[in-house]
């Protein structure tokens, strides 16, 4: 493609968005203003405004940001503990067949079972505080890196191993400087998708029982059917979960230079 | 080669029953948690055959509840694949769609589809309709998603052959990209099914009559831990029950493209 008429293609690209938003937000307008769903459904301005109001201001106790605050704070503790022991479990059941064989049949009964699932045992057991969200978002990532680091070690190629073998590398020095590096990116595979899941537990923990968070903030705005509530702390969840998706998308980048997955 | 084989599999029979014993030992016999806290394993099964025909203490048995969350599940999941693939097809397929659907797909695919309960339990309270939303926003993303990757893994070298013996658009969209793409596709349904049912718990945790969900957050409410565990093991039961019968229908439809 010459470079006229790349350029002339993501002109019209971004034409294209700024037509395909526009008319929607000009519908979301026209529909709240001109029709009785505007007794409904707040319109965008409003929920712009309240946002922008809430990140200045107080929503219930805190700003806006400062709920983002909480939920991301959470999610970093589960995640960064889940993942830790995701991949270190995952690289074991993938390598070794013993540690497979044994963790395997636990590993199968808990996996199909959502990490929102365990969200009423955890608060018997933990409580209404911290711990138990945190709990839950070290068990929604915890399996999704543990599969995928599994399945990474599984998969190193077989030519690579028996070269080392060859060399006279011993079973650690197998593991570490083989099998490990081999594995990264599908480790980073699971890793994003465990970072979706556990903003999306996060949500889920703090909408059945917490005091703040952004997951407090739209039950809250459910419970006192404010629904510009709901719509800025929707945008501000959409946000935040963006940002998460691309730091963890730069990461791989950074980190696995050699060899990018594509997603 | 088979005797390993018998080996590992000893290990992992014994593995579980390892679980289970020391389970039994910690709560029934050293008694370190009570059972209103921890049940032990005697009493989770003991739940679970009770719950088959009692009625109380949520006002449904277990096969109850269990239907009344799959009838939901499927619903929405069904017509967020519904919607879902073509979209996705088509957004892969058409440069058109993809630039005008595309931009609006980006704005709502950042917010977990939980995330929209709130809204759609004040819009349309708490039925059939608001849960079904929601899953089918969940299974929708991952739909679109997934077969716009299939469709575009297409080689442009095998577009080309159609060209050559004169394919038509469409021929060339149903001959070559779309078989390229279902393996893409089927992975994209599983993952659907997954969020789905995902979707359907959180669901039914928040605001419910019926169902699994509604079961164990009435069990929390009562301290009733042998109800929750009975309820956790059934969702994940009927999690793995739908994953493998998707991989039965992959393995059929998609003969020879990515059976693992």
């Amino acid at each position: 493609m010459t470079k006229k008429k790349l350029i002339s293609e993501q002109a019209s690209s971004a034409l294209a968005a700024i037509v395909s938003i526009g008319l929607f937000l000009l519908l979301w307008f026209w529909g709240t203003k001109a029709t009785s769903l505007g007794l409904l459904i707040p319109g965008p301005i409003e929920v712009l405004k309240v946002l922008f109001d809430g990140i200045v201001g107080q929503v219930g106790k805190h700003s806006i940001l400062a709920h983002a605050g909480y939920s991301l704070m959470r999610v970093l503790a589960g995640f960064s503990i889940g993942s830790l022991v995701g991949v270190t479990l995952g690289l074991f059941m993938g390598w070794y067949p013993i540690a497979y064989a044994i963790f395997n049949p636990l590993f199968r009964v808990i996996r199909p079972i959502p990490p929102i699932a365990w969200i009423p045992i955890s608060i018997i057991w933990f409580g209404l505080g911290e711990s138990a969200k945190i709990f839950l978002i070290f068990l929604a990532s915890f399996s999704n890196t543990t599969l995928n680091s599994m399945a990474g070690a599984d998969n190193v190629d077989p030519e690579v191993v028996n070269a080392a073998k060859m060399l006279g590398a011993n079973e650690r020095q197998i593991f570490t400087s083989i099998v490990l590096p081999a594995s990264v990116p599908a480790i980073f595979a699971g890793l994003q998708v465990a970072i979706s899941s556990s903003w999306a537990t996060v949500l889920a923990a703090e909408m059945v029982r917490s005091s703040e968070g952004l997951g407090w903030m739209i039950v809250a705005g459910m419970n006192n059917n404010n629904m510009v509530q709901i719509l800025s702390g929707i945008t501000m969840i959409g946000i935040v979960g963006f940002i998460l998706a691309i730091i963890m998308r730069r990461a791989e980048d950074v980190l696995c230079r050699w060899n990018k997955s594509g997603r | 080669m088979k005797n390993i084989k018998v080996k590992y599999f000893v290990i992992s029979v014994l593995s579980i029953f390892t679980i289970i014993f020391v389970w039994f030992i910690c709560i029934n016999v050293l008694q370190l948690k009570s059972e209103t806290v921890f049940p032990g394993p005697l009493k989770v099964l003991n739940t679970f055959f009770d719950k088959l025909h009692v009625k109380a203490p949520d006002g449904g048995t277990i096969l109850q509840h269990l239907w009344a969350s799959i009838k939901v599940a499927i619903f929405g999941y069904a017509l967020g694949a519904l919607v879902g693939v073509p979209l996705g097809i088509a957004m892969a397929w058409n440069k058109w769609v993809d630039k005008f659907v595309r931009p609006l797909f980006d704005l709502i695919r950042p917010v977990p589809g939980l995330a929209w309960i709130p809204m759609f339990i004040l819009l349309f309270g708490i039925g059939l309709t608001s849960k079904a939303l929601v899953i089918f926003l969940g299974s929708l993303i991952a739909c679109v998603v997934n077969s716009y990757t299939g469709i575009r893994q297409t080689q442009e070298l095998h577009l080309w052959v159609g060209d050559v013996f004169g394919a038509s658009n469409l021929q060339k969209l149903f001959r070559i990209a779309i078989p390229t793409a279902l393996p893409m596709i089927f992975t994209g349904l599983r993952v659907a099914l997954g969020t789905s049912w995902t979707a359907l718990v959180a669901a039914e945790l928040l605001a419910s009559t019926q169902g699994l969900g509604y079961m164990i957050q009435q069990a929390r409410a009562i301290s009733r831990p042998d109800i929750i565990i009975v309820g956790m093991l059934a969702i994940g039961a009927v999690g793995a029950v739908f994953d493998a019968m998707l991989h039965v229908v992959e393995t059929k439809v998609a003969k020879g493209m990515n059976i693992k």
